[in-house]
């Protein structure tokens, strides 16, 4: 879990151009300087890449929704991971 | 520590890197560029940073590229022409223009960049107060999908209302381009349609005249056929075919964000547009360097023979090099130069050429043919400068990593593509470069081979010659000088925006803008043509002046570098000298803008006999000559009767 959450900030970092960004679980969406839709989509794209995983159509838009959070979007992605054992 | 050359180290890793072990050097390598700019090594992150900008990097390294490019600070020193690009888009556009961006900066051309929000296209044209003119493009790219088709009329509709529809949809696209085309004066790139990748009547698609797959076969024919000189269609039907449909798309994030296909693709998709934009710019590759062994045939000639080299029918290793061999010739055929570089001895190089019954390629087809033992990097200076063409213009291939690694560390300014090892895979290879783009067809791309090849043959003579003036005597040059007429004005207008070298101002003019200047009055237009008993050269030179009070200025002159030293100059300042005089003019101005290609000219109008005037801080210098003092500068060329 750890790890993913590194990659996952790395992942961040990389898209909004900031190597001191740091994010938690109750991070927002509107809590991070630049993150606008355009910049929306290309985290996706990167975090698609990054972790090898694929978003429905309708997860896409669930990490701007209202109640939703950097926390449940790594709960979202764990579950598209393979389980190691 | 020198850090331009762990630079250089660093990006020739990264260009080489085999076998999954991109990702990894390619972290490192802009590691090292952030280190390098934080130093403030800005220039040299600038030139590394061009060349690591390739077509086979992913969506993802390319926009880490666009980052550090966007913290650059802007040049120094030379005052480099922008291009002013606006992109209108039927589809979100903002990842494209960014990447397309990119790679014209990969292409050495620094854009402005104004994009309309999506989907508005046709009232940001229509509308004559809208922010497309206040920007005052000099190039329009529309950018386009399936879904901004305007009269599908469905698959029921019968042939005849299908054929309305394509002339209608044809027509109206027309005349968006007519209107932005007479407001701003701008040269316009649109994409055709790719279709969706479902069919709904599958195999009969094409046979039924209202499906919309028949449909948008018929509009981009439409358009094809309707490009006017100032419209380059991009293809991107044949683009997305060439990628996959169904590999092209990601619905999902066209539902999301109105991307126009998968992220990935974006790369491929900007590519190309900016691939055809900068052949628009005069920045397409002219010449293709071939290595020899093992790059279009199989084996050492040197150790394995005439009959033991793999080249022809019958072994799948030495098909594959005919394949190559063909796709070559189709180059050189349409237009593309061809030489060698190759460490033999040059009789045994020449060999296959001469004797080999199944090689494709013959000595005819190769414009300059350089086999030696000195280095490559050597070599290849020497054929830029035989052809009379900047370094930047050629593509080098070698099978070998090691001559790879030396000319690209050594003449960077060459493209120098990754070779796989298998040979069928060679046109793949060099293909998805996109080097040898064209902006539009124009008749003498076909006979351009031939020019260089007449130009290597007088050389020659030339070689032969001690005494120049003989020289110049014996080629017995005549020339046509003209105003630009229609038919001369897309070569005059390919040349314009082209010429690099032998061009004082590097002033780009659309074929509207010139039109303009030839109708009007105040404006003196020239072209060129030069023969000689070896050859036409065609049109080879352009000069645009105005009249400014008692003197006429000279706002762009230019020449095609296959006809140096020829005495052109003098012959054209001559007959423009007599015509200012005619006109009762006191004197001709010219100015000198350096840019990094056209340092040949710096002495230009020094050499014609002008006066300084004055230099400006960067760089430019401005020359003045007397008409009355004036008398003609000798030449060897005759003067034809123009035509009709």
């Amino acid at each position: 879990m750890d790890d993913i959450r590194a990659k996952f900030q790395a992942v961040l970092r990389d898209v909004f151009d900031d190597d001191t960004l740091v994010v938690h679980d109750s991070t927002t969406a509107a809590e991070v300087e630049g993150w606008d839709s355009l910049m929306h989509i290309n985290l996706i794209i990167a975090i698609e890449k990054r972790f090898g995983v694929k978003f429905a159509t309708a997860e896409i838009s669930r990490l701007k929704e209202p109640g939703q959070n950097i926390g449940t979007f790594l709960r979202l992605l764990i579950s598209k991971l393979p389980r190691t054992a | 520590m020198n850090p331009k050359v762990d630079l250089v180290e660093g990006l020739e890793r990264f260009l080489s890197a085999k076998n999954g072990q991109g990702p990894e050097r390619f972290g490192l390598f802009v590691e090292l560029l952030k280190q390098a700019s934080e130093q403030g090594c800005q220039e040299d992150v600038r030139s590394v940073l061009r060349s690591a900008i390739v077509p086979t990097l992913d969506y993802t390294s390319l926009r880490g590229l666009y980052r550090l490019k966007r913290h650059l600070s802007p040049m120094v020193g030379v005052s480099q022409p922008m291009l002013r690009l606006a992109v209108l888009g039927g589809f979100t556009t903002d990842q494209l223009t960014q990447l397309i961006d990119l790679f014209l900066f990969g292409l050495g051309i620094c854009v402005e960049i104004y994009e309309a929000e999506y989907g508005v296209f046709r009232q940001e044209i229509i509308d004559q107060r809208s922010d497309l003119y206040q920007f005052r493009p000099h190039l329009v790219y529309i950018a386009t999908t399936w879904r901004d088709l305007a009269h599908y009329p469905g698959p029921r509709a019968s042939a005849a209302q299908v054929a309305d529809a394509v002339t209608q949809e044809v027509a109206e696209w027309r005349n968006l381009w007519n209107t932005a085309h007479e407001r701003a004066g701008c040269q316009i790139v649109m994409d055709n349609v790719a279709p969706p990748p479902w069919r709904v009547f599958a195999n009969q698609e094409a046979a039924h005249p209202a499906s919309l797959g028949r449909y948008v076969t018929e509009v981009n024919r439409g358009l094809a056929g309707e490009s006017q000189r100032y419209v380059s269609m991009h293809d991107v039907d044949s683009l997305s075919a060439e990628i996959g449909r169904w590999t092209w798309h990601d619905e999902r994030l066209y539902h999301h964000a109105k991307l126009p296909c998968a992220p990935e693709i974006l790369v491929q998709y900007a590519h190309s547009v900016a691939a055809l934009v900068g052949a628009m710019r005069g920045a397409a590759k002219k010449c293709l360097v071939l290595d020899l062994d093992n790059t279009i045939w199989g084996g050492v000639i040197g150790d394995d023979g005439l009959a033991g080299i793999a080249i022809g029918q019958g072994d799948p290793e030495s098909e594959a090099f005919l394949a190559f061999q063909r796709y070559l010739k189709g180059l050189r055929d349409r237009g593309v130069i061809l030489a060698t570089c190759s460490k033999n001895d040059e009789r045994n190089a020449r060999e296959p050429f001469e004797k080999h019954a199944e090689m494709v390629l013959r000595l005819d087809d190769i414009s300059c043919f350089v086999a030696n033992w000195n280095d490559k990097a050597t070599n290849l200076r020497v054929i830029a400068q035989e052809l009379n063409i900047g370094l930047s213009s050629l593509v080098f291939v070698d099978d070998s990593p090691a001559e790879r690694a030396l000319v690209r560390r050594f003449v960077p300014d060459v493209a120098v593509p990754e070779m796989p090892e298998d040979p069928a895979e060679y046109i793949w290879a060099i293909a998805r470069h996109r080097y040898f783009e064209m902006a539009e067809i124009a008749t003498e791309d076909f006979q351009r081979t031939e020019y260089y090849k007449a130009n290597a043959e007088r050389k020659r003579a030339e070689s032969a010659t001690m005494d120049i003036d003989a020289y110049l005597r014996s080629l017995e040059m005549w020339a046509r000088i003209d105003v630009v007429r229609s038919e001369t004005l897309d070569r005059t207008v390919q040349l314009i925006n082209k010429s690099n070298q032998f061009n004082l101002t590097t002033r780009r003019y659309s074929v509207a803008q010139v039109m303009g200047m030839v109708q009007d009055s105040r404006w003196v237009t020239r072209t060129v043509c030069l023969a000689d008993r070896f050859g036409d050269s065609g049109l080879i030179s352009v000069l645009l002046a105005r009249v400014e009070e008692q003197s006429l200025e000279i706002n762009t002159w230019l020449m095609s570098c296959r006809v140096l030293k020829r005495g052109v100059e003098a012959f054209l300042l001559n007959q423009l000298c007599a015509l200012a005089r005619s006109r009762g003019l006191r004197t001709l101005s010219g100015e000198y803008i350096p840019t990094p290609k056209n340092e040949l000219v710096r002495d230009h109008y020094a050499s014609l006999g002008f006066r300084g005037r004055g230099v400006h801080p960067d760089g430019r210098t401005e020359w003045y000559l007397d008409l009355d003092s004036w008398t003609p500068l000798p030449h060897f060329i005759k003067e034809s009767p123009v035509d009709g």
